[in-house]
């Protein structure tokens, strides 16, 4: 009876510690910076994970009308865990429009833009994302990475004064 | 050692350790993984305690027992030596010439508890000096000329010194909290150390005992007289 007892012990000790190493390891490779992204990332990798399509909607009305913060905001609450491709695109596509300008780009908004477009190429099952949106001129996570990174690159082409006659995507 | 402490309490301590050794606050929050050094550092330790007593690895992996009971010590074993690399990440500083120091300073002091042979409980109090003088001078005095001075003169002085060290002690800066949880964190460190199986060490008595085992043999030989 005791070693029956003592080899329950053991074998839930055993799975416990290989549980919670797996976790431990988990969290390093996913970095989350919230318990909501802790437990939104649970759910996704269990395939369970649902963003708020109501907030979702919000945050497209406010990023067709130019007001990126509001738009980022129910983005924000659409995908509390930043698990969803769809939305962590969008979230980078915000941050490309907001950091545009004609005659400089705005290099923190772009960087942030970056790091979000990457999330999104990271979420996206095989890292493709395609967004079909008819109000967007780049409809893919490459397209959108590619310009982000290219308003970050310092070289020649920026003195270039067709620069200028530019227009944001 | 009972199953329930070589099966849950070591390993959840342990692992708990390495979870939150690497976890640092600032505007973001930061998982770091222990560097290669601290993985050195780590495996000094490790033979550090078999050499003392304080791990019997002979009670943990050993062919006399079952193999669930080996998996189990082997799980503490390698628990214990991840804890032991993210006790010294937590510890050392995160940059400039204080990191390089650190680093040099335990490597020495652990090279040479390794060639004085002390016993177990020596060894434990003396990882309890090098990490606790490690926190203080990383959480506390580090922090203290790394954080934004508020007064004029403050700040002046700060910028006096970091001109004369060429920035290369100045750290980053962490939200307060770090400092707290590294504080527990390590304190279960040591706490995991203590519950290590330790070894029986039979004719090799720690300078305490061996002084009580003197006077006993005395008072047997006035008695024999």
């Amino acid at each position: 009876m005791v070693a029956m007892r003592d080899g329950m012990v053991r074998g839930i000790g055993l799975a416990l510690a290989v549980g919670y190493a797996t976790f431990i390891a988990w969290l390093y490779i996913q970095q989350p910076q919230s318990a909501a992204e802790v437990t939104g990332g649970f759910s996704a990798s269990i395939g369970s994970y649902r963003i708020d399509p109501q907030a979702f909607e919000d945050g497209v009305q406010f990023f067709r009308r130019d007001q990126f913060v509001e738009a980022r905001t129910a983005f924000e609450r659409a995908d509390p865990a930043r698990q969803d491709a769809r939305t962590q695109f969008y979230v980078a596509y915000t941050y490309y429009r907001q950091g545009w300008g004609r005659f400089y780009q705005d290099d923190e908004l772009f960087a942030q833009g970056l790091e979000a477009v990457n999330r999104a190429i990271a979420r996206a099952p095989g890292g493709r994302i395609r967004v079909d949106d008819p109000g967007l001129q780049m409809r893919s996570g490459e397209e959108l990475k590619a310009e982000l990174e290219a308003g970050l690159r310092r070289d020649a082409s920026d003195f270039n004064p067709a620069r200028l006659l530019g227009r944001r995507k | 050692m009972t199953a329930t402490r070589e099966a849950i309490a070591l390993p959840l301590v342990f692992l708990t350790v390495a979870l939150f050794g690497g976890l640092r606050i600032a505007d973001r929050v930061a998982l770091r993984p222990p560097p290669l050094f601290a993985l050195v550092l780590s495996v000094l330790l490790l033979g550090l305690l078999v050499r003392c007593g304080a791990l019997a690895a002979g009670r943990l992996v050993h062919g006399s027992r079952s193999r669930l009971a080996n998996l189990n010590g082997l799980v503490v074993v390698l628990a214990a030596f991840l804890a032991s690399a993210q006790a010294f990440n937590v510890a050392t500083p995160e940059s400039g010439a204080p990191r390089v120091l650190f680093n040099l300073v335990f490597l020495i002091l652990l090279a040479n508890t390794i060639a004085a042979s002390p016993d177990r409980v020596r060894v434990l109090r003396s990882l309890l000096v090098i990490f606790g003088s490690a926190f203080i001078v990383k959480f506390i005095v580090l922090s203290a000329l790394s954080h934004p001075a508020e007064g004029t003169v403050t700040r002046a002085l700060q910028v006096l010194f970091e001109g004369v060290t060429l920035g290369s002690v100045t750290q980053d800066v962490f939200h307060p909290a770090t400092g707290y949880i590294a504080f527990g964190t390590l304190m279960l460190y040591l706490f995991g150390l203590v519950l290590l199986p330790a070894a029986d060490r039979g004719g090799l008595k720690p300078a305490a005992t061996y002084r009580t085992s003197l006077n006993t043999n005395r008072e047997e030989n006035k008695l024999e007289e």
